[in-house]
């Protein structure tokens, strides 16, 4: 862990199991499954769903500044306490989590490497017991950090100088093959592809299969950086379809490789893909200087 | 055995957290797969493919009465709940029952909004590949190529 470019960001399961009762410490259970939480926990644990907590009801965009405090506050988290969070399918919504608040300007942050899987996987103790959440107050943030999120307007201004991107969706996707994931054939675009000039790293390559922990700094540099010839100080977007793959890749880039100005772009390809007119490449992407 | 109806009624009757707790009471209540059928599940067939989870599902009809075979792991929770939901409420049903049930079973339970788009799908596929096996193996025609579009 600590040759990443920013080892303090990631907690292991020792680490969660040492400090399960600082006052100053919020694990958060980010899933894929609504339910799971529900089946046990963590001790002291919360919840937050992506779907019903961390996106606004009505619009397509993220919960605005005054939901989020108001989020934190119901979750017993202040500004000063130090986040920790987890998930299933190998932290994908934990990341995403992470993602939207860093957004808002969180600071102290953490991702606990591995997740659930590893958590459970070590016969560690999970509870239903709701966790007993202290009264916190928690200012509103004043705006978002739009350091971190790409609009549409700007992916494409980005694209058209030949700004590095990577699109993390599945080959079959990036190739334009399907049009939605495997498994989801409804939350679809009306034109398949991927953004011209775009790469193409499934965002799941940067995870162990057998325990779903990040693999180590020298496997990432070679699957980013040598294969596929981005650069830590490129301003680099990285997408998906809806953002959550993609802010899964953002925290990669971005913490453990040390890349200094990565955006994730949420619209992603549910929104480029049904846009009139815009810029579509099929196919698989063009070869980078490592592969002549 | 309670009617899909009856059983939407109940999640429509409680707010968000009260159909959680019911998703969970019936992820609990998922009978056991019987042992006759651990070799098909451990061969892979009768998998839904579209289902991001390991979902076996084998609706049967015997003598005019549909069986509902299902197992899912305990850590889908979600799917596990919605099998074990389609398995109150059309275990021991008549094919007739199952052709002509909902085409919206997930908006009639009202998890549509719980769940959003990326959650609902795999549990349409579910659905659908029920009544379609029941109809194949009853030669009932299904009402409508029905889908949810939650």
């Amino acid at each position: 862990m600590s040759t990443y470019a920013h080892p303090d960001v990631l907690v292991d399961t020792d680490w969660v199991a040492d400090h399960l009762d600082d006052d100053d410490v919020r694990l958060v259970e980010a899933n894929e499954d609504v339910l799971l939480y529900d089946t046990g926990h963590i001790p002291g644990a919360v919840k937050v769903d992506w779907h019903t907590e961390l996106q606004d009801p009505v619009q397509r965009d993220f919960i605005d500044e005054a939901a989020f405090a108001e989020l934190c506050e119901t979750k017993g988290i202040g500004p000063d306490t130090t986040v920790v969070f987890y998930g299933d399918k190998n932290n994908w919504w934990a990341c995403y989590a992470f993602w939207v608040f860093r957004l808002y300007g969180h600071e102290s942050l953490r991702v606990m490497d591995g997740g659930r899987k590893k958590w459970a996987a070590e016969d560690r103790p999970l509870t239903t017991d709701a966790p007993d959440l202290p009264a916190v107050s928690y200012p509103v943030p004043e705006a978002p950090d739009l350091s971190i999120r790409a609009f549409r307007g700007e992916v494409l201004a980005h694209q058209q100088q030949d700004g590095p991107m990577v699109d993390v969706r599945s080959p079959e996707e990036f190739r334009g093959e399907i049009t939605h994931l495997p498994g989801l054939p409804e939350e679809s675009s009306m034109r398949g592809g991927h953004i011209p000039g775009a790469r193409n790293v499934p965002w799941s390559n940067a995870v162990n299969d057998d325990d779903g922990t990040f693999k180590p700094r020298k496997e990432l540099e070679e699957l980013y950086q040598q294969r596929e010839g981005l650069g830590p100080n490129d301003p680099t977007i990285a997408y998906c379809r809806i953002g959550e793959r993609s802010s899964h890749t953002w925290f990669v880039l971005t913490y453990l490789l040390g890349f200094d100005q990565v955006k994730n772009y949420d619209g992603s390809w549910t929104e480029w893909g049904n846009l009139v007119g815009m810029p579509i490449e099929k196919g698989k992407a063009k070869p980078t200087a490592a592969d002549q | 055995m309670a009617s899909f109806e009856d059983i939407a009624a109940g999640f429509q009757m409680v707010g968000r957290d009260g159909r959680l707790e019911l998703l969970l009471e019936y992820s609990d209540k998922l009978p056991p797969l019987p042992e006759a059928y651990q070799e098909l599940r451990e061969a892979g067939l009768n998998m839904v493919h579209e289902c991001q989870s390991p979902v076996f599902l084998r609706p049967e009809v015997h003598n005019g009465t549909v069986r509902i075979i299902a197992d899912v792991p305990r850590n889908a929770p979600t799917a596990r709940a919605f099998v074990s939901i389609l398995h109150e409420a059309f275990d021991g049903a008549t094919p007739d029952a199952v052709a002509t049930a909902t085409d919206y079973p997930l908006r009639d339970l009202g998890l549509a909004d719980l769940l959003g788009a990326q959650r609902t799908q795999g549990l349409s596929a579910i659905y659908q590949r029920m009544k379609h096996a029941v109809a194949e193996r009853s030669h009932t025609p299904i009402a409508a190529d029905s889908a949810d579009s939650a």
